[in-house]
């Protein structure tokens, strides 16, 4: 199930809210674990029982170091290895076997039928999630969870299950226990949630629909113009798709009590990759600074150490997007960028914040090409075609065509990305803004539901990750 | 936020929401819809294989967007939405100067063009029956001066050029015809069909290539059948607040004519026009009644027989052709699966016409029962 549509909006939130707050509060956690699993099952009932056995593995593991701990550390430090790599098996298996099969199938006299199955939805997401609990347990960060229940709600927790925020156990474990519903939280959450949608449904779906216009043209089609305009559209669609769905993933939550960390925080006004990475995508990149690249000696064992290190984490974190060598490529470009500035770019950046502007622009819609092309020579046509060197020329009738049919959607959705919108609003007087809030809202909902009932055009990106 | 604010938003939110999550069972389920011509999805009985294997879950989440309330409407909205952005085109359709609605075009491979004219040929050197092939473009090519500036619309006047250059059929310019006469009312507006007026256009062409005499235009006794046309690219595009078309007949039901629908048997006669389906959605199946897999039609006249391949551009061309043949076979080979040369041979045919609109020309893919040779072979199995 996908927040963005019919089914969730109209059925699925409003029997979760309204039996929610009807039962006691001791009940709630069980409401939530058993709804999360109906929300997870939609797509593919079936997998419900790969995540049930994904809840037992952790929940055991963690029971397990809990009680090894202090005493006996090399016991505890087994269960938590076995955990770890028992995780990413699974990870491996649904997500990366048959990218490996093919890989090795090309080599002569091997042959690894692919398995083709279906992603079951948000893996990578909450196989993150639930590794971190032993991991925090082991370090000390976190209590052992002993309700197998509360655990359970946080492994499937609806809003955040397929596509995020990545919520560590840490961050959310006194929540499981005890959390404060209140009507300001609720409020606060149907304004960031209705943010989301719209962000979704009204911005996201329609600049995708200008990058799928383009994204196949052939070399001599393709003018600067138009890969320009198709490579911004894809850059402001993935932006407003995912940071969309943090948003009502941040929003469901405080309707229902939770408080999850930020996600975005407006990353296309970055003056450094080194900022981009900072605001883009947040709990992803502290997940991997917290797990991976701190445990690897960060940057405190030397030059080349750090650089070997920056190398691991962004190509785990290039792959983790998606099972491609593409996204693999696509990560070690970042590495090289963010590599350049710790060693001397980002200083001099700082002193000039325009270029720095434009330099990050430039390497991430770049990125973002590389990142959505299925394949090398498409990414090469696109290259050529922006930086001057395509056969396609300057630019043509049928650029003009969507300039003038997508040109407001575009700019709409550029003003969005600055946090000027959000400022202006805030300055506006409380009696203005108790007017404005219930009346914007009221007309994102309507038109998001218009949009939502119109369209079979609604795919959701973050599926495949 | 203050209280009052508060107070607001939730009573907004819950409101919305609720409404709708209670009139979405409240509200009788309909079975059809006539906007988008298709039936629509009801409330799938459980099982635990359908749960298991998936199809419970997503026949109800389709029957929750169908069974919308006031859904229509909805998409009405998100039309208006996509206009005043500036986009002029929704779900493959172009808004276009006067309200026509033009639906896209896109160039198919060569190849597939080249094959099914490659049995097209087949056909021509197979039988002794002279064959006749016209290939009828759409508004996106005769009135494309309608369309928004610089839309992207695939080149029809392309595909009828690879056909004929390749085509050994007699060629029958259409394009021509309908080009000489593009500001005429000769396209639906709101349908991707040809008006009877562009018809007779399209008979003009046929005649000059046959030679036959066409009546002149001012002979015919025209007769409004209905006003409130709406057809295919209406109901695609959502554009709904956009004037019905106006359908016409040219020549007169007398009753002479006997229209047989050979795929029953015995075959049923049915009607020249029937006009039960001027009062539901698809209104152009009053020309013959629509869509069936073989029609005979005896027209009571003095000439020669004519065999027609047809797609449903061929329905409203016929009446035109009474007066020229004496019979008027229609052959629908999306549905008919018996052998074309030998149904020819045996019924002594004198000619036969194989009639496509460009797009389905393009896009189909059943005409290799075309190849004599094959249908030899499969009618001796």
């Amino acid at each position: 199930m996908v927040f963005s549509s019919i089914l969730f909006m109209f059925i699925y939130l409003p029997i979760v809210l309204a039996v929610y707050y009807i039962v006691p509060a001791r009940w709630r956690n069980l409401w939530l674990f058993i709804v999360n699993l109906v929300f997870y099952g939609w797509g593919e009932p079936v997998y419900i029982l790969l995540m049930i056995f994904s809840i037992c593995l952790n929940y055991v593991s963690g029971l397990l170091i809990g009680r090894y701990l202090p005493a006996r550390r090399k016991k505890a430090k087994g269960v938590l290895i076995l955990n770890t790599v028992l995780n990413l098996a699974l990870l491996f298996f649904f997500k990366y076997f048959d990218l490996v099969a093919e890989t090795l199938s090309m080599i002569p006299g091997v042959d690894i039928p692919a398995l083709g199955l279906t992603l079951p939805i948000g893996i990578s997401f909450y196989t993150f999630q639930t590794m971190s609990y032993p991991i925090d347990v082991y370090r000390g960060d976190g209590h052992v969870q002993k309700n197998f229940i509360k655990f359970g709600t946080f492994v499937a927790l609806f809003p955040q299950l397929i596509a995020g925020p990545i919520v560590r156990y840490k961050d959310i474990a006194q929540q499981l226990d005890e959390r404060h519903e209140s009507a300001d939280q609720f409020a606060a959450g149907v304004e960031r949630f209705v943010v989301g949608l719209g962000k979704k449904v009204l911005i996201a779906n329609n600049v995708g629909m200008l990058w799928d216009v383009y994204a196949n043209a052939a070399p001599g089609q393709l003018t600067f113009v138009g890969a320009w305009m198709a490579a911004m559209a894809f850059s402001l669609q993935i932006y407003f798709d995912f940071s969309g769905y943090s948003d009502m993933a941040i929003g469901l939550g405080r309707m229902l009590g939770f408080t999850f960390l930020e996600n975005f925080n407006y990353p296309y006004i970055s003056r450094s990759v080194t900022e981009f990475w900072r605001r883009w995508h947040i709990s992803l990149g502290t997940w991997f600074r917290d797990y991976v690249y701190f445990p690897l000696g960060g940057n405190r064992k030397g030059l080349p150490r750090q650089l070997l290190n920056l190398l691991i984490v962004w190509a785990l974190t290039g792959i983790w997007h998606g099972a491609s060598w593409t996204f693999l490529f696509w990560g070690l470009y970042y590495a090289f960028f963010l590599f350049l500035e710790k060693m001397f770019l980002l200083k001099w950046l700082q002193k000039h914040a325009v270029v720095g502007h434009i330099y990050t622009l430039l390497v991430a819609v770049s990125g973002w090409v590389i990142f959505q092309q299925t394949s090398v020579s498409q990414t090469a046509v696109f290259f050529r075609a922006m930086y001057g060197f395509g056969q396609g020329g300057f630019c043509c009738g049928q650029d003009l065509y969507y300039l003038a049919g997508f040109g407001t959607m575009l700019l709409i959705a550029c003003v969005s990305c600055l946090p000027l919108g959000r400022d202006l609003f805030n300055r506006l007087p409380q009696k203005v803004r108790t007017v404005a809030a219930p009346v914007l809202l009221l007309a994102v909902l309507v038109i998001s539901t218009a949009y939502l009932v119109d369209s079979t055009y609604n795919p959701f990106l973050y599926f495949r990750f | 936020m203050n209280k009052t604010e508060i107070k607001i938003v939730i009573a907004v939110f819950a409101l919305f929401i609720l409404a709708l999550a209670v009139l979405l069972p409240v509200m009788p389920d309909v079975e059809f819809s006539q906007q988008e011509n298709r039936l629509l999805q009801q409330l799938p009985s459980f099982s635990l294989e359908a749960l298991a294997d998936g199809d419970f879950t997503a026949d109800f989440e389709s029957y929750t967007t169908d069974q919308f309330p006031f859904r229509d409407a909805w998409t009405a909205l998100k039309a208006r939405c996509e206009l005043l952005l500036g986009k002029k085109e929704n779900n493959g359709v172009y808004y276009c100067k006067g309200g026509a609605l033009i639906p896209n075009f896109d160039v198919p491979a060569k190849e597939t063009v080249d094959k099914n004219i490659d049995y097209l040929n087949a056909l021509v050197d197979g039988t002794d029956i002279p064959v006749y092939f016209g290939l009828i473009p759409g508004a996106g090519e005769v009135q494309a001066s309608l369309l928004p500036k610089n839309a992207p619309m695939g080149s029809q006047q392309t595909v009828i050029d690879w056909a004929y250059d390749r085509s050994r059929a007699f060629n029958i310019d259409v394009q021509s015809a309908l080009g000489a006469h593009k500001d005429e009312y000769i396209f639906y507006r709101t349908d991707h069909h040809w008006t009877s007026l562009g018809a007779y256009y399209g008979y003009e062409a046929l005649c000059q290539a046959m030679g036959l005499p066409a009546p002149s235009l001012a002979s015919y006794d025209r007769q409004t059948v209905s006003e409130s046309f709406y057809g295919t690219t209406y109901s695609s595009s959502g554009f709904s607040w956009v004037k019905p078309d106006t359908m016409e007949t040219f020549v007169p039901d007398d009753g002479s004519v006997k229209v047989l629908d050979m795929s029953k048997d015995p075959p049923a006669e049915g009607p020249l026009y029937d006009a039960s389906f001027l009062d539901v959605k698809d209104k152009y199946s009053m020309f013959l009644g629509g869509n069936c897999p073989l029609r005979s039609i005896e027209t009571g006249h003095e000439g020669p027989s004519i065999l027609i391949v047809r797609d449903s551009y061929s329905d409203s061309l016929a009446p035109f052709l009474l007066e020229n043949f004496s019979r008027i076979d229609l052959v629908d080979l999306r549905y008919y699966r018996d052998s074309l040369a030998s149904y020819a041979r045996d019924n002594g045919f004198d000619m036969i016409l194989v009639l496509y609109s460009v797009n389905n020309f393009s896009t189909d893919r059943n005409l290799f029962l075309l190849e004599p040779s094959l249908l030899e072979t499969e009618e001796e199995k």
